[in-house]
């Protein structure tokens, strides 16, 4: 199959991959435990895309705001559409990421890396500290992408295994709940 | 928009295909064979080829190396002069205008009417200044992956293609199955994932 087809036949998912996501860190308040590395925080935050149906029957909900809970969106998965976009604040070891993850083609939009002394290089910078800014840089570029890696390893263990009726038992009922909240 | 700036966005690539025994001579040698030239002060339309990351006019990475560490980072420099449609239209209209004054006809034919707009839009794009873009990217050569930093589909494409006639390796956009695919170790577990199909989550 060639990946146009490939990326069209298979965006479930990812969106998949995202809702189940937002169950996961829902789930213990935004602590999520990454196999033999601890706990890291997934927090969802202020923008979310959710989609629903293919082509001409294609919905699609947008829902943003600074304080808001989100509460169209958790309307929207009760009734079957899932993430395709959603801000996602990540932290581990005290480093705080920030990005716009996508579903279908996997982008990572507006990524904020965590502070460091590195950041703050200028043109007066000696090529060395350059250097080293650029390597800092695509540290936690790698990292970041790692740690997303990890979560979307753990989704697919759970996805292709006999645990999936139980797990998917788990989300609906917090989509029913998150729902209700509303 | 920028590796090195404050945000920026990225998809990522599988590197796919292997690179010679000399590996880092033949990145020097392709990359050289393929960096940006200037089309300023030319009339040509259009110009694709590597700079520095750190700066988009030093494509002889005179202020830096483009590799650093075990990753090759480049910036990738397209610039084309570009001729918007109402403009063209508008020229076009205009000089049809006047050689039908000049021949004394109500109407042109079309052959002439489309060597007119070919003539114009030649001229017109001399006349236009070249728009610049600028790419970066990460290539990990111990991984082969690559981390683009656009969101851009075209730029994608270019990208692919440029990559290919320069390094002769394909990239592989990484999207959640795929990446999945390969995160996942154990072979019944990869074959299933092959086989699932969509879940309702309510």
């Amino acid at each position: 199959m060639d990946l146009v087809d490939l990326i069209t036949e298979k965006r479930f998912f990812g969106q998949e991959f995202l809702t189940w996501l937002w169950w996961k860190s829902e789930e213990r308040g935004g602590s999520v435990e990454l196999e033999g590395q601890g706990d890291i925080i997934v927090v969802f935050e202020k923008h979310m895309l959710l989609e629903y149906g293919e082509a001409d029957y294609n919905e699609r909900l947008v829902c943003s705001g600074l304080q808001t809970e989100l509460k169209e969106a958790r309307t929207g998965l009760r009734t079957g559409k899932k993430l395709e976009q959603a801000r996602l604040r990540i932290s581990k070891d005290e480093r705080d990421y920030n990005l716009t993850l996508g579903a279908t083609f996997f982008e990572f939009r507006n990524v904020k890396l965590p502070k460091t002394e590195g950041s703050e290089q200028t043109a007066q910078s000696s090529d060395a500290e350059l250097e080293g800014a650029v390597l800092e840089k695509i540290f936690l570029f790698e990292e970041l992408v790692k740690i997303v890696n990890d979560l979307l390893r753990m989704f697919a263990e759970v996805r292709t295994s006999e645990q999936w009726p139980e797990e998917l038992a788990r989300v609906r009922a917090w989509v029913h709940k998150s729902a209700d909240r509303v | 928009m920028s590796f090195l700036a404050r945000s920026s966005s990225f998809v990522r690539f599988s590197v796919e295909g292997e690179l010679p025994d000399n590996p880092l001579e033949f990145l020097a040698d392709r990359i050289s064979s393929f960096v940006f030239e200037d089309i300023d002060d030319t009339f040509e339309e259009y110009s694709v080829g590597w700079v520095s990351v750190l700066n988009m006019f030093d494509s002889a990475f005179a202020y830096g190396s483009h590799l650093y560490g075990d990753y090759v980072v480049l910036s990738l420099r397209v610039d084309e002069r570009k001729v918007s449609p109402s403009i063209l239209k508008k020229f076009t209209q205009k000089e049809e205008e006047r050689i039908k004054k000049e021949k004394q006809v109500p109407k042109l034919s079309r052959t002439l009417r489309l060597e007119i707009k070919e003539r114009i839009k030649t001229e017109l794009t001399r006349k236009a200044m070249p728009v610049p873009a600028v790419y970066d990217l990460v290539w990990s050569l111990s991984e082969s992956a690559l981390y683009f930093f656009s969101t851009n589909k075209k730029a994608h494409m270019l990208l692919e293609d440029f990559f290919k006639d320069c390094f002769g390796l394909v990239l592989m956009l990484q999207i959640p199955f795929t990446t999945a695919g390969q995160l996942l170790s154990d072979e019944a577990r990869q074959a299933r994932l092959e086989q699932i199909a969509p879940e309702i989550f309510v």
